[in-house]
Order: structure tokens, then sequence, then C-alpha cells
């Protein structure tokens, strides 16, 4: 990627997410001269607005999220799965708007996403994954269409989520794609749009943007700096941060380092300005990391932040081995904190402007291979937020019975809606110019529609 | 390489250097000309061209330099030096851990983790535990995983398996890590059971699919310099596909714990696993390289039989040999570095293949390895790891504990990583790591960047900063903290420049720019208290760009 010099405006759109690519001025005067900007006045912006990807880290087993319990689909279900088909009565009934003619309930752990569902808050895109071009079964098997490359590989299935099967070598992803398009509005804003409580992650790098890493306890400040001593030293450590670097990682780490610290500054700064958050979020990884998103989002006024992109993780889903202890525990750990979250947006008064999905790299095999599942393809994945279409379902149910016409293997399904349109959809409702969808998703067009009809 | 000839056992006075302690230096050169240790190692001709060269060196080859590895290293020359490593008896984690509990200790993943810092701190056999590190973020276990968290005897196990094999055959290794109970939990291959079709039930496919892309051949077909091999289209070519792992997944099926009285219910242990056969699949299968198994065969002669198909596989030298040598050395080794090594890998020599002696030999002997800082000085190196981060300071200031203790057994929570614990069995970071910037941009890779965030940098350069605080005579510290000895440096204070060119060598192998020096000349004179003019000196150096750097 070569960027162009910036000018000044071009620096007060771009933001910090600029800053590692270089633009020739010192760091420094950049990110003073974006300070500067950003403390012209700060309320919120009237119409913010922002996207929390959850990363379930390991490939979800979404068809034990969300069942089919009338009979003959159920039937079809349990067979598929075996000893890890939940029964029926265990259920957690809901009653989508448009059910394709099935019935339908959730995981008996995750009664909070059945209220949050029926309460007409929350959607699920079903059987959505990574795709070049709508595929059939006969299409897979004969090799008449391109297919995205290494299947059922978790890093490269992450990988192809994000990237959206663009070239291989590509290191963005379309939350950051997204971003990119939508900076004009944090005009002045040093920090950069997309925020990872999660460390690194392709997802939220864009052509321009570069994300920031935030700690689920807010920024980390330098230590050993108090006093006359510890001053000197840190006006010594500032200034060999600042000399010149010979080595090419020397340089990326020096400029990380210098963004660390004076980030810290600045979101030190407008959290502590906030009312602490009444909601309660458990505390567990996922609850830490959102509660701190809420605190940034509380957070968006002092922050100058129009459009924010944040990701958080939840680790565990490769369920192999002993899938009946662990899946309902992170699916009861997703539904308590997806709830505390969303409570936590009420409190805010955020709640139509927030849009919470779910993404993993794939579903997993329907079929069981006696004490868990292998790596699938097309899986279901949440939406949730004041703005979202709730009740109801996205894309096209497929069949889940083995060998059947969307199987190509022990109950890998050939996803029906591409990741695509679900992100195409989640962008158009964060600012996206239709115009310009195509340069977040190359590969939209391949697709018969580019807007799912999940947000209002 | 520069060879210089010299007659064994002379001592120079001349570099018997300020920094070593005058006497101490001496006697352990002479104790080195009479028998090293009962097995006498004659000093080879390639000896290091001066300290720096040393120092460089022993930061790819161990925790990180100390005084005694310096003095040791100049006085045997690199071969001698690495043949004496490699013949060491290892220093294996599991055994103390093992009695303690035995005599009634409960013994937790915090005591593994201390003595993972007590064996890369100390431990003589250096290179060994080095490279056990380096394999262990190849073939990655974690007890972050939630049936390992309680079995830190059998994680340590697992690592000694490592520390023995880092000098082996990758084939005996491969063996050893497959029937690991650690690993058959992990990667859930322990208790696989053939299909089962009245029940719907086929075998488990994660360890058929990670021991492919991750422990030996990897996703793609590789030339033997490590670069993509590519079809008539201009294409990548996988190196198998999902039928090819469907049909292995049906080979590592029929394992369990070892003296298991059932196949579904036996006692965890560290043993090998052991075979049931009328759990493991008898069909014929059909795996990569369209190579069909015959039927009828033992688990465990089926189970060889693939191990040696995927040793002798093409991919495996440059796939893994590429690995160990970003690891050790460089991010981005050039293709002639990667296919030396890998043809080293091929044959030893002796017609032996993958032999991991010779290999690590390779890695670290090789031109690129010893000029690269001079040759690529733009892009040679790698970030250093955190953990190792710590390790060099700690070694290089012979830093302990009243108690003789490491108790430092959460570094995550300031490092973002710690032996066996990451999140994934994709390591901390993937050797293809690419990040954002001018490194990204310049088509590079730096995988240990993939640890490296807003928030962990600073937690990084504030754990260094807090371990550089804890030195002796600092006052207020306890038994169990751990302690650098900065007596030499303290003594060295009062003329900035030799503390400087003492630390150099020391922590930066003697590649500190000459801007680096002078912001430091400009400092440390400010500091009148000679103790915490040492103190500066050493975290200014270890916080910098060109410590985080290893060149």
């Amino acid at each position: 990627m070569k960027l162009p010099d910036l000018s000044r405006r071009d620096a007060l759109a771009c933001g910090v997410r600029c800053l590692l690519a270089g633009s020739g001025l010192p760091l420094l005067a950049r990110l003073h001269a974006l300070q500067e900007a950003a403390t012209a006045g700060n309320p919120p912006a009237s119409d913010y607005k922002a996207l929390v990807c959850v990363y379930l880290n390991g490939g979800n087993d979404s068809f034990n999220l969300i069942v089919p319990r009338n009979t003959a689909d159920h039937a079809e279900y349990a067979a598929a799965r075996g000893n890890l088909a939940i029964p029926a009565d265990q259920l957690l009934p809901i009653t989508p708007q448009r059910p394709q003619g099935r019935a339908f309930g959730l995981h008996p752990s995750v009664p909070e996403l059945q209220a949050m569902f029926e309460a007409g808050k929350l959607a699920f895109v079903v059987n959505v994954g990574t795709l070049l071009t709508p595929t059939t079964k006969a299409q897979y098997r004969n090799n008449a269409v391109p297919k995205p490359a290494q299947l059922f590989s978790h890093s490269d299935q992450t990988t192809q989520w994000y990237a959206q099967s663009a070239a291989a070598e590509g290191s963005n992803g379309w939350a950051g794609r997204m971003a990119d398009f939508v900076l004009e509005l944090n005009q002045g804003s040093a920090l950069s749009p997309a925020i990872t409580l999660a460390g690194s992650t392709r997802m939220l790098q864009g052509q321009t943007v570069v994300p920031y890493a935030l700690g689920t306890n807010g920024s980390v400040q330098i230590a050993g700096t108090a006093g006359t001593r510890g001053q000197r030293r840190f006006a010594a450590f500032r200034a060999i941060l600042r000399k010149r670097h010979g080595h090419v990682m020397e340089r990326q780490f020096a400029d990380l380092q210098e963004q660390a610290i004076e980030l810290d500054g600045l979101i030190r700064g407008a959290l502590a300005g906030q009312p602490p958050l009444q909601t309660q979020f458990p505390g567990n990884s996922l609850g830490n990391q959102l509660r701190m998103v809420a605190r940034m989002i509380a957070a968006r006024g002092a922050l100058g932040a129009a459009r924010q992109v944040f990701f958080v993780r939840l680790g565990g889903f490769d369920t192999h081995a002993d899938q009946l202890s662990f899946h309902p525990q992170l699916l009861s750990t997703l539904s308590l904190c997806l709830k505390a979250f969303q409570d936590a947006m009420v409190e805010l008064g955020t709640e139509s402007m927030v849009t919470t999905f779910t993404v993993s790299e794939f579903g997993r095999t329907l079929g069981s291979n006696g004490s868990g599942t292998d790596h699938g393809w097309g899986g279901n994945q949440i939406v949730l937020g004041g703005a979202v279409r709730g009740r109801d379902l996205y894309g096209t149910w497929p069949s889940l019975a083995i060998d059947g016409p969307d199987d190509v293997g022990r109950g890998r399904l050939i996803p029906t809606t591409a990741v695509e349109q679900m992100g195409a959809t989640l962008a158009r409702w964060f600012g996206v110019a239709p115009g310009d969808l195509a340069a977040v998703f190359p590969r939209l067009g391949e697709f018969a529609t580019s807007d799912l009809g999940f947000m209002a | 390489m520069r060879l210089r000839a010299r007659s064994s056992c002379t001592v120079h006075p001349r570099r018997a250097h300020p920094w070593r302690a005058g006497a101490l230096g001496l006697a352990a050169a002479l104790a080195a000309c009479s028998s090293g240790g009962g097995t006498p190692y004659t000093p080879g001709l390639d000896l290091p061209e001066d300290e720096a060269a040393a120092s460089r060196f022993l930061a790819r080859a161990t925790f990180g330099p100390d005084a005694q590895s310096m003095t040791r290293l100049q006085q045997l020359g690199y071969s001698t030096w690495l043949r004496e490593q490699m013949e060491m008896p290892p220093s294996l984690h599991r055994p103390e851990l093992e009695a303690r509990a035995a005599a009634g200790q409960s013994i937790q993943q915090a005591d593994r983790q201390e003595m993972w810092w007590r064996r890369a701190i100390t431990a003589p056999d250096q290179l060994r535990q080095r490279v056990a590190f380096a394999l262990s973020e190849i073939f990655v276990v974690s007890d972050r995983a939630g049936a390992l968290v309680n079995d830190a005897i059998g994680l340590a196990e697992y690592y000694d398996i490592l520390v023995r094999g880092a000098f082996g055959t990758y084939r005996e290794l491969i063996e050893h890590i497959t029937l690991s109970p650690q690993m058959g939990v992990y990667l859930s291959h322990l208790r696989n059971r053939k299909p089962d079709p009245a029940r719907n039930l086929k075998p488990d496919e994660n360890y058929a699919r990670e021991i492919m892309q991750l422990f030996s051949i990897g996703l793609w077909k590789l030339a033997a310099d490590g670069t993509l091999l590519r079809d008539g289209q201009g294409q990548p070519i996988p190196t198998y596909d999902q039928d090819d792992i469907v049909g292995l997944s049906h080979v590592f099926t029929g394992w369990t714990y070892a003296g298991s009285t059932s196949f579904q219910s036996g006692q965890p242990n560290y043993r090998p696993m052991e075979p049931w056969e009328q759990f493991h699949d008898r069909e014929a299968k059909a795996i990569l390289d369209d190579v069909v198994l015959p039927a009828g065969r033992d688990a465990a002669v089926e189970l060889a039989d693939v191990l040696d198909r995927l040793a002798a596989h093409p991919n495996v030298g440059p796939f893994l040999g590429k690995q160990l040598i970003q690891r050790l050395v460089t991010s981005n080794p050039s293709p002639g570095y990667v296919a030396r090594v890998t043809a080293v890998w091929n044959d030893d020599g002796n017609g032996v293949r993958g032999n991991l002696g010779a290999v690590i030999r390779a890695i670290l002997l090789d031109d690129e390895a010893m000029h690269g800082h001079r040759t690529a000085p733009e892009t040679f190196g790698k970030l250093r790891e955190p953990l190792l981060c710590q390790t060099a300071l700690w070694r290089a200031f012979n830093a302990r504990a009243g108690t003789g203790l490491f108790n430092y057994t959460n570094p995550e929570l300031n490092l973002g990583q710690a032996a066996l614990r990451a999140e994934t069995v994709f390591n901390f970071f993937r050797p293809d790591f690419r990040p954002q910037g001018e490194v990204g941009a310049a088509g590079l890779v730096a995988p240990e960047f993939e640890i490296l965030t807003h928030s962990t940098i600073t937690m990084i350069t504030n754990q260094l900063y807090t371990s550089v605080d804890r030195h002796v005579g600092a006052g207020g510290t306890t038994e169990t903290q751990i302690l650098l000895d900065l007596s030499r440096e303290t003594a060295l204070a009062p003329e900035p420049a030799a503390l400087i060119d003492h630390l150099d060598v020391m922590l930066l192998g003697g590649t500190m720019s000459p801007e680096l020096r002078t912001i430091l000349l400009g400092h440390l004179p400010l500091e009148t208290e000679m103790r915490m003019r040492a103190h500066d000196a050493v975290y200014l150096i270890v916080s910098s760009p060109e410590f985080a750097v290893q060149k």
C-alpha cells in the first residue's frame, strides 16, 4: 500500500490511523495538530453510529444455537446431529416474523437472546459464510465455480471472513475499509475510528485506517515518569523514540510506542470525564471487553467520534471434544454479555445508534465425532440493536439433512448467503454510500442483493 | 564467517574487558583449557571476531548473553560451543515438579511457569532450552485449554519432549508429540475412534488437519527455498484437500491414555498413548498425494507409516526450517538461506533426514545470520518476543531472587505471552503476520508484531521498567522479587562512555546507533547517583527500539 503525502486537511480527516504510514510530518506535530482541532468543541455527534463485531473464535456450532423445532424439521436435525441434538422440548421457542415454513427455538443456555429476539431487538442471518459466487452442490462437486481457498481451515477462513476473499496478500478487512469511507465524519479526532479490545485483527484494518488496540481496563499509562528524575528519564526515553531509526522494524516499533503514549493521554482524559456505568457486566473476558466498549461509546463526544467500529472476541468455540460440556457455557457467556451490553446502550441512550453482530470463521459439521464436531462452512450469525429489524431470520434456511442438497460432507453446509451481503447491509446503515460498497466488498456484484433488509 | 586461527587455550589479556570480573573470567578460561566438565572441548578456529559478535550470536542461540556464556563462546569458538551445548545433559522441567508433587505439594501451572523461567535464566544447556522454546511455538499445546488447566506436570513433560528432542530427528520428535496425551487432549485425538455408522459418528478431524497444516507440511507446496510452487495458471498448489484430512482422521483412531482399563475411561498421565485396536479403523484410507493406505493394519503400524510419509514430504524442510530461522534469527530470511537450511534438513551430510541438531547448527552458522546486520541493516533480524526481552534482561544482569525461585507466573498479563499458554494452536503470532504500516508495506513479515499493540507495547515497557527498578541495593525489595545485579554497571557509571560501551555489547550486540549513544551521553551525567545512573542506562536501552529488534 502506498499512501500519498497528506495535506493538513487530509491529516485531520485521517486522524491517527494514517500516522503509521508516515506522511513526512513529524509524528508529534501531526498528533498535536489533531488534538488541537479536537478540542474546538466536543458534544456527542448527533448522528453517531457504532458497529460492534463479536468474533466467536474457533467456529461456533450455530446450528445448535438456532434450531428448527417443528416435528419434521427437528427430526431431520436430530438425525444429522446424533448425540449432539437438543431435544425439541428443551428449545426456547422464538417466533420469527417469516419462519420459512418452520418453527424455531434457541439453545436452552440463551434465554437473554430469546428475550431480545422476541422484543424485536435481535435477528439472525442464517447459513452465511465465505463464497466467491453463489454455489450449488453440483457446482461445488464439479468444480464448476471458484471456491474459497482452504475451506475449513481456521486461519484461512478467518482471513476470508474479514478480507472478503480478496487476494490473500491483502492485509485489510471490511470493517476497516468501511471505516475508511466514513472518516470524514470523525473530523478532528486523533483516535482511530477502529478500536480492537482483542489485540491485532485484520478485520479492522482499512486502506488508510489503522486500528487502535485498547485494553479492557482502558489505555495503559507509561510507568516511571514521576518526579524530577522520572521526568528527566522520560524525556530521554521520548528522545530515543523520536530519533532517526535505521531499521524498518525499529521505526514501526517507535511509531507505535509514540502513538500509545499520546493516545493514552487522550483516552484517559475522555474516560475520566464520564459518569460510571450503572449496568453490571459479567466478570469474564467478553464482559470486560464489552464494558470497555460501552465506556468508549459513553465518551464518544470527548473522543470526537461520530463513527466507530469495535472488535471483541470470545474464544473456545473449536469444540472438537466434549462439546456438550463446553458449548452451553460459551453460549451462556455470549448471551449474558450481549444482554449486558444492550442494557448499557439503553442506559446511555445509544440503543438505536449501536449495532452488534457476531462473526465466526465457519459453522461446524452437523455430524458428530462422538464427542464434538469438526470444521464446517456456513453458519448463523446474530445482529442486535435498536436499529435492527428484529424478531426475524434473514437469508435462506438450509436443509440440515446429511448428504442433503446443501451438504458437501458430514453436514458441512454450503452457505446460502455470502459474508459480503451481511457486511454490505451493515455498511449501508453505517453510512457507506451505495456507490462505495463495491470498494469495500469487491465481490458484492456476484450476489443477488446487497441489502438483506435487517437494518432499519 | 570470519575465521581466525588462534592457538588454543591462550587467554588474551586484551579480551579481559573491564565488565568481566577479571579474576573470574580468567579462571573460567583456564578451567575450559583443562577440561570442560569432564569432556575436553578443544577450541575451534571459528572464534567470534569480537565480544559484540559473541553477544549477537548468543542473543539468537540462548535466552540472552551473560558474562559466563560470553566467556565460554569466545574460548571455544562457534562450532565447538555448539557441540558442547548439544552434548550437555538436558535440564528437564517435569522431574522436579513431579518430585514435589510426590512429596505432597500441589503443583499448579504457576509452578510450571516458575520452572520455565528458572531454566531459561539459569540452565547451562541454553541452546537446548532456547530451541525447545522455539519448538513450543510451532508444536503448540496450551494450558488455556480447559482440559489441560490442571495438568501442570503433564504439560511440563510435553515441554520436556521438546527439550529432549531439540537436537534429535524430526521423525522421532513428531512421533513423541503425536503420542503425547497432552497433545491428544489438546487436539482431541485421544479417545478418537473409528466410524460408528449406526450412530452416524465419524472420526475427529482435528489432529489430522493440524499435523499437516502446522506441524509438518503446511497448506501450500513449497520449493526448497521456501517460496510457493505454482501451477500452470500461476496459482499456488494446496498440499492436501478435505478428503485427505478425512482419510487421515481415520489413522489417528484407537489411542488413549497408557494403562487404561477401558478405552473411554482411564487415568490421565503423561506416558505415550497406547492403542486399542478395536477402536482403530482398519479400512483402507486415501490420504494426501493420492496414497491409499492398505486395510487391516494395527494402529501403531499405520501411525508409523503415516509419520514416515509426512516426514519424507519435500515441504517439511522449507516449512519448518524457515520457521526455526524466524524464531531464532530473522523474520525475513532470503530464499538462499532457507534453501541452505533445507539442504541440511534433507541430508545432514551423513544421510540423516530431519536432524534438528544439524539444522540448528546450519541456521546459526549461516553467513546471513552472521552478517545480516551489516549486509541488510534495515531489514535483517526480528522483533524480540516479550518473553525474550525479559530473559535477555535478567540474564545480562544475573538476576536472582532471595528464594532462588523465579516466581513470575502470569507473564501474559504484562508481556502478552507465557510458555505453553497461547490462546489457540496458532501460537501467539503467525509466521506470516504482516503488520500494517511500513513493515507490511515493504512486503515484509514480522510475526512478533502480532503481540505488539498500543496496549501491550506500554505494558511491556512498564514490565521492563519494573524489572530494572528491582535491583540489588534498590531498597524496599523482598525475598521473592527477582533482582538485577547492577554492581558492575554502577562501578562503571562514573564514566558514562564506558558504561554505554559495556551495555552496547551486552544488550545490543555492539549495534548501538550514534544517535542513541548521544542521547545517553546527554542524559546519564544528569543522574548523579551512580546506582541510578546505571539503572537509567539499562532501562533506556532495553526500552529502546534498538533493543526491541534483535539484529
